[in-house]
């Protein structure tokens, strides 16, 4: 799995412009189940490396789960578990018994809907996962930390005060902090459940830019409840009712002329 | 309604401010004295006797350690006023004289001719037992009348008669009591069937037997003479008190040994004048300074205050490694269902149960069973189980209160679920953890019944720290402990007007201990407080 995904990080490079190559991530004919509930039905979709891919639908359609499934963040709960098919990264069933759960969610990085920075320093939360990963060289860690800092476009507001409690810092510094810790371990792929729920407009607008910039390296899928939002940064959107995907196309494609009447309706708010 | 439910509320009011204010009160008189300084002794001391000297206003009170200290402080004062008067120079003199006149007594000559004088006492003794033993033997009918017995008894009559007169023997010659000992084994099958000849040979072994004794008491006599002398030597140096009593000491010494050899009366004239030329002296260290004596009334609880605090400290520790793995089990692994309710109602069930109980479980199993005796470690283990279910119970609510989003992130950035717990749910726990078990300090420090029988001493004159071989001796050694020594001073010990004052000063700072041991507890936890906030 590790070789894998490596390999294919290397070959990433040449798939820049060619978005219809191999996909990133392959959902095939998913069924997921909590217990003896089905929320998954039925569910197949690509992504493809450096896209933006929205995830939208009224709540309880089915598509946090569905996120949380490309991490397996889902292993925690209780009863939680693939009725059929499969999730595949770069050719890889994730839930192969082979795979490797920690070096996946390295991987495969996460944003959460409330942004929770543990209770230290800014630095301390940013050097986290080498930490873990039993880093202990002063220079690459700070090299790390100031690298991912820069990246989530967090740096220039918090340089001076990287050793203060990051709860000193505000709603939108913290979730770009949160953006900071996971690409601190290098992820290839980041999952955002709702980024900006939480957020002011201004925060939100800054997160925004932020995840534009990132598809530049990052393959990103967002669930958002906002539907401007995924018109503003999302190059396709999936959108999900009752547990199935509806249709997923170009975003444009959704918002101006999509092909399904539910869509349409969701969109332009008859319901949802 | 409203004044009834007042009143209640008032009542308990005046219930704790009047507990608080007695136990106060009376206690910082004894730990803080008139003129408002600390009552060092009292917090230094090991329990002693308490000697009252004088009546009413003029009464002082002095723990053991003092009272003799004041004593030999008058002996010091009477003995220098000895030493100015004329009475001494005279008996320093005497003294002098008659110990030169005794020093004979151990040189070669002298001990040479002492050893013929008493190989031929003794022999001269043996030999007229043995005669009168013969004689009964020869007549065995005449005799048989005069003591009013069959003849044939006679001959196991005269063997008791010997037997007796060798234990007697033994007794008088300790030096040689295994000597002795093992002369009679040998001859013992002689003894018991006794006749005319088998007596005399008896006789004849037994007269060369003693001329083997003063070779041994010699020696002793020697060593003993000489320490006679050294130790005088050194009185007449410094001549003090103590070197006096060192003197005197060894001088007691010699006389046994002596008087064992050789019997009282061995030239008795020289023995009574070193008695007479002693007693000047004597009478000089005389000083009597009467007092009412109350045992365990008097000094200080200092061991008591460091075995509470060794108590408390390794209990908790135990309590809250086994209490926070215990809930870290429940929280985060711990599948709903079944069994985690059991443990559940187990625990709290384990929280009910009378503290008494606890201390015979700790007896029956750590004392008796694992044969750790009475024991810091057997009080440790006992003192954490109970306090476990508060620990676990609080230490689960704070575990469970931590948000799970750092949990998910924790994850979600590639820890395994050990490494999240470690370090993202276990740190941010620990003022909680805290908080619970300040509760649980309290109760492990105050509990009298499970040390009771595991680990508490109602008296021990080392501390823990003093006296120990091994250092794994210290966790296998009792401890004295504040509120176990609260019962002993109340209910232990008869009581007088003296007790009171131990009782109160003792709950006093045992009261202050608790307070001290939460308060630090507590700062612990608001610092972790400060330093995660969330």
């Amino acid at each position: 799995m590790q070789e894998a995904l490596k390999a294919t990080s290397e070959n990433s490079q040449s798939l820049m412009d060619s978005k219809n190559n191999a996909p990133s991530i392959r959902i095939k004919e998913l069924d997921f189940l909590y217990g003896n509930n089905q929320v998954i039905h039925d569910v197949s979709l690509d992504i493809f490396p450096k896209e933006v891919m929205a995830f939208i639908g009224p709540s309880g359609c089915g598509k946090s789960t569905l996120l949380r499934c490309l991490n397996r963040m889902n292993d925690l709960v209780d009863g939680a578990r693939i009725g059929k098919g499969s999730i595949e990264i770069h050719g890889v069933n994730l839930h192969h018994k082979s795979v490797d759960v920690i070096e996946l969610r390295k991987k495969v990085g996460m944003v959460f809907q409330k942004s929770n920075p543990f209770p230290k320093s800014i630095y301390q939360n940013v050097a986290y996962g080498l930490q873990i990963q039993g880093i202990k060289s002063k220079q690459v860690v700070d090299g790390k930390v100031e690298e991912s800092l820069r990246k989530a476009a967090l740096w220039e507001e918090v340089k001076d005060r990287l050793n203060e409690n990051a709860y000193g810092l505000s709603g939108g510094q913290q979730q770009r902090l949160c953006i900071a810790r996971t690409l601190a371990v290098e992820p290839e792929i980041i999952l955002m459940d709702e980024p900006c729920s939480a957020l002011d407009p201004v925060a939100t607008g800054r997160v925004e830019e932020l995840i534009l910039e990132l598809k530049n390296e990052y393959t990103i899928v967002v669930v958002t409840h906002n539907m401007q939002q995924a018109g503003r940064i999302s190059d396709r959107t999936a959108f999900f009712y009752l547990g199935k995907l509806i249709e997923c196309d170009q975003t444009k494609k959704i918002f101006l002329n999509p092909n399904k009447q539910q869509t349409e309706d969701y969109i332009s708010g008859k319901f949802g | 309604m409203f004044g009834f439910l007042r009143g209640m509320t008032f009542f308990v009011l005046f219930c704790a401010a009047f507990l608080f204010w007695d136990i106060l009160s009376k206690g910082a008189s004894k730990v803080f004295e008139g003129d408002g300084m600390v009552n060092w002794e009292f917090l230094t001391e090991h329990p002693q006797t308490l000697h009252v000297i004088g009546e009413g206003k003029d009464e002082i009170k002095l723990s053991s350690s003092n009272y003799f200290k004041l004593k030999d402080e008058k002996i010091l004062v009477k003995w220098e006023e000895f030493r100015q008067s004329d009475e001494h120079d005279q008996s320093r003199r005497e003294l002098d004289k008659v110990i030169n006149l005794l020093e004979r007594e151990w040189d070669d000559d002298s001990l040479a001719q002492s050893n013929e004088d008493f190989l031929n006492r003794e022999c001269d003794n043996a030999a007229n037992k043995f005669s009168f033993w013969k004689e009964m033997l020869v007549d065995v009918n005449n005799t048989a009348i005069d003591f009013e017995m069959k003849p044939e008894d006679v001959p196991s009559m005269v063997s008791q008669f010997i037997l007796g007169h060798f234990e007697m023997e033994r007794v008088r010659f300790s030096l040689v009591e295994e000597k002795i000992t093992l002369f009679r084994a040998m001859q013992y099958p002689k003894i018991e069937s006794i006749s005319l000849k088998n007596a005399e040979q008896i006789e004849d072994a037994y007269k060369l037997f003693l001329s083997v004794v003063p070779e041994v008491y010699n020696k002793s006599i020697k060593l003993f003479g000489r320490e006679v002398r050294s130790s005088y030597d050194e009185f007449m140096q410094v001549e003090g008190p103590k070197e006096f009593g060192r003197f005197a000491e060894a001088i007691v010494a010699y006389s046994n040994v002596r008087e064992s050899f050789w019997g009282k009366d061995y030239e008795s004239e020289n023995w009574e004048s070193l008695q007479a030329s002693l007693t000047p002296f004597k009478r000089a260290m005389n000083v009597s300074l009467p007092s009412r004596d109350y045992a365990y009334s008097g000094g200080g609880i200092f061991p008591a205050i460091v075995g509470t605090l060794l108590l408390v400290i390794g209990a908790m520790a135990i309590a809250i490694v086994l209490g926070v793995f215990c809930a870290i089990f429940l929280a985060e692994y711990g599948k709903s269902g079944k069994f985690l309710s059991l443990v559940r109602l187990a625990i709290l069930n384990l929280a009910g149960v009378p503290s008494i109980i606890f201390g015979l479980f700790g007896f029956g199993l750590f004392v008796i069973f694992l044969d750790w005796n009475v024991s810091l470690l057997a009080g440790w283990f006992t003192l954490a189980f109970m306090v476990l279910p508060i620990v676990i119970t609080a230490s689960e609510e704070a575990l469970r209160s931590i948000p799970q989003g750092f949990r998910e992130s924790s994850l979600a950035l590639g820890a395994t679920k050990w490494t999240m717990i470690k370090t993202s749910v276990l740190p941010f726990a620990m003022p909680g953890i805290l908080t619970s078990s300040i509760l649980g300090v309290a109760r492990a420090a105050g509990e009298t019944a499970p040390i009771m029988f595991t680990a508490a001493y109602a008296k021990r004159s080392e501390l823990p720290w003093e006296g120990l071989e091994h250092w794994t001796d210290f966790f296998f050694q009792g401890v004295m402990a504040l509120p176990y020594h609260i019962y002993v001073v109340s209910a232990k010990i008869p009581q007088n007007a003296y007790t009171a004052d131990m009782q109160y000063g003792t709950a006093f700072v045992f009261l202050l201990l608790v307070v001290g041991v939460a308060s630090l507890s507590i700062i612990l936890r608001n610092r972790l407080r400060r330093k995660y906030r969330w």
